[in-house]
């Protein structure tokens, strides 16, 4: 996303540097379906928000729900600051500007779940030049080096007509978004649980142990049990057992058919809570 | 039947303009050329980029072996993007060749022979054609710039932003980013209504649940409410009644959350799980072991 804001250098807010020594970060992310990176931040102590890393921004945007939900205060310019930003994985900032304001890309993303998680804004220059970032999407971190005595020059307010035009898109994609007819769910659901430790070894699927009081040790599954198929599924291995669990929620009755003694026993486990 | 039929009328040119719009999602066709980024050797390349006076990174980029252009490193943007008098310089466009829809010179999905940023070089690279009306905003404000670079490229290194020294260094990672046209398409054709929630589950067994209703509350963390006998969960020394705060660094304020935090841990894996327990912040190391 690439957007302008900008705020006169004798306003800036910002706190000077502290000088301690360089921190390091490991800050969890995850992409969005959209090929956001995508971290998650509290603000003022509310949240966790989904925030993209995005150095095409000059600043923090959030939309006006999350700043009204932080309780932050706007001024006559449509600039807030938030006492406390706190990114997943310990980073944690004072004092930082944010533009407050709802952008046609996030707005447009959120309508038709685009990005497969609701967002709530994006993390710009103003903090992330406070840090040497490093990605490596190989890796399920990134990594944030707190940057020693340097304190990021504001941006600056720049005279730049038709910056703002991509916002006209606005009533157009909510227009189609409705079109469409999609409903995004950003709900998350559990997957139902077994209870039971399993072992691939000789291209045989066994159960190692079975946990007390685990729907599978309710059902009469039992340690030393092979799995041959699940909801008649051939299963040889834990990926294919995975394969067929997983869309299952809690609930759900699945036939586990198993080899014991030398002969084949359907056992039928209702899946349970668990993690 | 109706439906169907105007969501397929629709489908093109609305999927250009979404994609427009987000600055963008259309990289077409991804091309896998897993050996382009491959110079011989990883050294780290290092590229000096120009602070800008809007505070955006500006980087000279060749096109198709041309230019160098000015373009904006941009993290946040899903695919790269070009405008128009560069795709045309670059012969990305022909001469002649209309924009696909006429807002903001949209000319969809292409995909670039090269793509390099002083050694930096990758081929066969997606790239949106598009006169954005940022980047032309501030083009005019601070002088020429072309264009975007952003995910498509970065993602094939390990890429490093250093606002302090002005220096952006990549080193050729081997990732190969997923199409994201793939899995709009997918949503875009799942039609209208609401759709279901996810289904998300630990990728190992631990043996705990924690408490599932949706707490408002600003209190950090989700309780623990049993851990099974025997479990890993157990043997990690988690307890019920544990305030149980970050798995492997993810806050786990949720049911939900907690789900996705364990998604992501192997079988196998030792993780540190922090609780609060009797008012005090405790370390704990699970190892969550096969199973479901």
């Amino acid at each position: 996303m690439v957007a302008l804001a900008g705020w006169a250098l004798s306003s800036q807010a910002a706190p000077p540097e502290q000088q301690r020594e360089p921190q390091k970060y490991e800050i969890p992310y995850r992409l969005t379906d959209t090929q956001h990176v995508l971290v998650r931040a509290k603000l003022n102590g509310k949240g966790p928000f989904n925030l993209i890393l995005d150095t095409g921004a000059p600043a923090v945007f959030i939309t006006k729900n999350v700043a009204k939900k932080a309780g932050v205060k706007l001024d006559d310019k449509g600039w807030g600051t938030f006492e406390r930003f706190e990114l997943e994985g310990g980073a944690v900032l004072e004092k930082v500007k944010t533009r407050v304001e709802d952008l046609v890309q996030i707005d447009g993303m959120n309508g038709l779940g685009l990005a497969g998680v609701e967002l709530h804004g994006v993390i710009g220059y103003n903090v992330l030049a406070r840090f040497r970032i490093e990605y490596d999407f190989r890796a399920d971190k990134l990594t944030f080096q707190s940057l020693k005595g340097f304190d990021p020059p504001a941006p600056e307010r720049i005279e730049a007509k038709g910056g703002d035009d991509i916002q006209t898109m606005g009533p157009m994609i909510k227009m189609l978004a409705a079109l469409s007819g999609i409903k995004p769910n950003f709900e998350v659901t559990p997957r139902g649980f077994v209870g039971i430790e399993v072992d691939d070894t000789e291209g045989k699927l066994v159960v190692k142990k079975v946990l007390p009081d685990s729907p599978a040790q309710k059902a009469g599954i039992r340690p030393g049990d092979m799995i041959e198929s699940v909801k008649a599924m051939k299963v040889k291995n834990s990926p294919e057992l995975l394969g067929v669990l997983e869309k299952l929620g809690v609930g759900t009755s699945v036939k586990f058919t198993v080899g014991r003694d030398g002969k084949s026993e359907d056992i039928v486990v209702e899946l349970g809570k668990g993690l | 039947m109706t439906t169907n039929t105007k969501m397929t009328h629709i489908r093109w040119p609305f999927l250009i303009l979404v994609a427009g719009t987000i600055a963008t999602l259309g990289t077409a066709q991804t091309p896998r050329d897993p050996g382009a980024e491959q110079t011989g050797d990883d050294k780290p390349i290092v590229v000096p980029f120009e602070l800008l006076r809007s505070r955006h990174m500006a980087v000279q980029v060749k096109v198709n072996g041309k230019g160098p252009y000015r373009l904006i490193f941009d993290t946040g943007a899903p695919t790269n993007l070009i405008n128009n008098k560069l795709a045309k310089e670059a012969g990305v466009l022909k001469k002649d060749e209309k924009p696909a829809i006429p807002l903001f010179g949209m000319g969809g999905a292409k995909v670039l022979d090269s793509l390099e940023i002083s050694g930096a070089k990758l081929e066969k690279v997606p790239v949106m054609v598009m006169d954005h009306p940022t980047v032309t905003a501030i083009s005019k404000a601070l002088g020429p710039i072309d264009g975007l670079v952003g995910f498509p490229f970065f993602a094939r290194y390990k890429t490093t932003v250093d606002y302090q020294k002005r220096e952006l260094t990549f080193v050729p990672n081997g990732y190969q980013p997923a199409d994201p046209l793939k899995g709009l398409m997918e949503k875009l054709s799942r039609g209208s209504g609401k759709q279901p929630a996810a289904v998300v589950g630990p990728a190992a067994l631990w043996g705990f649940t924690v408490d599932e209703a949706k707490d408002d509350d600003d209190e950090a963390g989700v309780t623990v409410t049993s851990v099974l006998a025997g479990s890993a969960a157990a043997e990690g020394g988690l307890k019920p009644g544990d305030r149980l705060l970050t798995i492997d660094g993810r806050w786990t304020d949720t049911l939900a959350d907690t789900l996705r935090a364990t998604s992501l841990v192997k079988p196998g894996r030792t993780v540190e799980v922090v609780v609060r327990r009797d008012g005090k912040e405790v370390k704990l190391t699970v190892t969550p072991v096969k199973g479901f």
